[in-house]
């Protein structure tokens, strides 16, 4: 689905933040060796998402030009599976797709954005920064 | 089921109109009965005026502080209820669910600042103008205020008065647009939650009857209106016959500069948005596109304006894919229509023709326009110097920039008008010699914020000082004057 408004873009962040934060708890309980990363993992996507929100109704305006700026964005580039896998090793794959996926939908979304009133792109682009850090040892 | 019928706010009390006729409230989306709104009478603006009055006395002696306050909670009442109001604004107006949380912030901004006013209010001194005699100025309230408030931004226009005139000390009467009264209620709902003191704010819905009330009453101090530049005149007319101070905020024609070394890429956003941008029905919106330049520079312009207006995605704006709603009501459409029609007649050419809407989802047309773009007009016609306040922009083309400016000249408003170019020169030149009240470079919707005054000229604006910004404060308020020595 192509995502054309801001509004649109605000629904998909919330539905791969709280999509990825759900799995991640299942990794927690599934994988205790592993449990404290994916928790903290979940707890961070949905602070994420909280930060996000909060950006877009705190600067969007009547000029803010939202409903144009996202032609491109199509959320079938960044779905990912969230059943959690029979194995550890195959959950931190699991993991990594996820995050990969999730960091680069912010950063096409924070280049698409780059007319917006600037605290949008610059919060795009420090969610994906944030989530290179994010490894787990294979 | 039954219809609601929206009630008026009277006194701190929600109460019946007793009026017999009332205007349907109609989705234009969906075409479906929202709520009935009454045509109040004469007699339920004199209540609420009455109501004002009496709590003039008490309220102009609440410290500015404590009057703030109330407007912190209001603050947070509105950001409790941020998605509510925004869906409220896109089901009663058709703009899209971005533009209606666009529309709530920036009415809650005009909360912000107002609450300022411990700060806004202040008068200024001078000690010993003559010896061991000491001169000061006091600002002062004057007692009750109106807004006539129009269809197009029906939560946030009042904010630009409501807050500053009650922050000040006075108390207000708001008569929504009786097209889009059900944002206001909402909005009266927070004020009533906020604790303000009964007839501090007041709202009577209605019509002209209201309206000629507000400008007719004894004890009206002064009229803030939005709207239409014949009504705005007769506003500033009649208040002025009856001694009232108004702001009489009207219409528009906003031209849009592409000089030769725009940044096109770059500013199609920025002019989609103005153009077609709440389909067109706001006073900053882009009307005329004024390009400047040799064939390529214009080729290249309008064929890149063309394409992305003809990708706007058209439809119920509560749909997070569209980008665009139907116009407020089917008369809207129809006035269009015939204004577009006229500019056939005139001679211009509809390059992207709108007039037969593509709409997403199953809705009905009645109120739906696709976005248009005439070429080949000329200032002559009504397609450049007639406010359409629908999604039609009008392509001309100018020599230089001196003509430019010129072209925008021959139009009578002078509401809002921007350049985009990366040359300082002809920023300069264009932001000293252009006549509208609101100039803007390198942005197409130039959109005051709350504390600046919400600028117009021409025959965009019928008044002295502004709507929003320290303009605002001083119209709500009487300047005192003190002179003092102690024998």
């Amino acid at each position: 689905m192509k995502l054309n408004t801001m509004a649109a873009v605000m629904t998909f962040v919330s539905k791969i933040e709280e999509e990825s934060a759900a799995f991640y708890e299942k990794c927690a309980d599934k994988y205790p060796e592993m449990r404290d990363t994916f928790l903290s993992w979940s707890k961070e996507n949905r602070k994420f998402e909280k930060n996000v929100k909060r950006t877009y109704f705190g600067v969007i305006t009547d000029t803010l030009e939202s409903n144009y700026a996202f032609e491109g964005l199509d959320t079938d580039d960044y779905t990912f599976e969230t059943e959690v896998p029979s194995d550890a090793s195959k959950a931190i794959e699991t993991a990594h797709e996820i995050e990969g996926r999730i960091r680069a939908f912010y950063l096409k979304a924070a280049e698409l954005s780059e007319s917006l009133m600037a605290d949008i792109p610059r919060l795009f682009k420090k969610i994906a920064k944030k989530r290179e850090d994010r490894q787990i040892p294979a | 089921m039954a219809v609601k019928r929206l009630q008026n706010y009277i006194n701190g009390e929600w109460v019946d109109s007793a009026a017999d006729e009332v205007v349907e409230i109609i989705n234009p989306a969906r075409g479906e009965l929202l709520s009935e709104c009454p045509m109040s009478t004469k007699a339920e603006l004199d209540a609420a005026m009455q109501a004002a009055k009496e709590a003039y006395p008490d309220w102009r002696n609440t410290p500015p502080v404590a009057r703030a306050r109330y407007l912190h909670r209001l603050i947070e009442l509105m950001e409790d209820n941020f998605n509510e109001l925004s869906v409220v604004q896109t089901t009663e107006h058709g703009k899209t669910i971005d533009e209606s949380r666009g529309e709530t912030r920036r009415g809650i901004e005009m909360v912000e600042v107002a609450s300022g006013i411990p700060t806004t209010m202040q008068g200024f001194n001078l000690e010993d103008i003559a010896h061991g005699i000491d001169e000061y100025a006091i600002y002062q309230p004057l007692g009750v205020f109106s807004c006539i408030a129009p269809f197009n931004f029906p939560f946030m226009v009042p904010l630009w008065f409501l807050p500053f005139a009650i922050a000040t000390g006075n108390t207000f009467v708001v008569k929504p647009s009786p097209r889009t009264p059900m944002s206001q209620s909402k909005l009266f709902e927070m004020l009533d939650e906020a604790g303000l003191p009964p007839g501090v704010v007041n709202m009577v819905n209605g019509g002209a009857e209201v309206a000629d009330g507000c400008m007719e009453h004894p004890d009206m101090q002064g009229v803030t209106f939005v709207g239409s530049t014949p009504v705005a005149r007769h506003i500033y007319k009649k208040c002025g016959e009856n001694g009232k101070r108004v702001i009489a905020q009207a219409g528009a024609k906003n031209f849009i500069v592409i000089m030769p070394d725009a940044e096109i890429d770059k500013a199609m956003v920025s002019l989609v948005s103005s153009f077609f941008g709440n389909a067109g029905q706001r006073c900053l919106a882009g009307a005329n596109l004024l390009v400047v330049g040799d064939d390529k520079t214009y080729k290249n312009v309008v064929d890149k304006f063309v394409e992305a207006a003809a990708a706007i995605r058209v439809g119920d704006g509560l749909d997070e894919s569209v980008q665009m709603g139907p116009v407020q009501n089917a008369a809207s459409k129809q006035r269009i229509l015939k204004m577009m029609e006229k500019g056939l007649a005139e001679g211009a050419t509809l390059t992207l023709d709108g007039r037969k809407p593509n709409i997403v989802g199953d809705l009905p047309e009645d109120c739906f326009l696709s976005p248009s773009v005439f070429e080949n007009v000329t200032r002559e016609m009504s397609l450049a110097g007639e406010e359409i306040f629908g999604p039609v922009a009008s392509i001309l083309r100018a020599g230089d920039l001196d003509e430019a400016i010129d072209i925008i000249h021959s139009v009578p408003f002078g509401n809002a008008a921007s350049i985009f170019t990366n040359n300082g020169k002809w920023s300069r030149q264009f932001q000293h010699d252009v006549a509208a009240g609101n100039v803007g470079i390198n942005v197409g919707i130039v959109a005051p914020m709350a504390f600046f005054p919400f600028g117009g000229m021409r025959d965009s604006f019928f008044g002295i000082l502004h709507g929003q910004g320290q303009d605002v404060v001083r119209f709500f308020t009487e300047c005192k004057v003190v002179i003092t020595r102690w024998f």
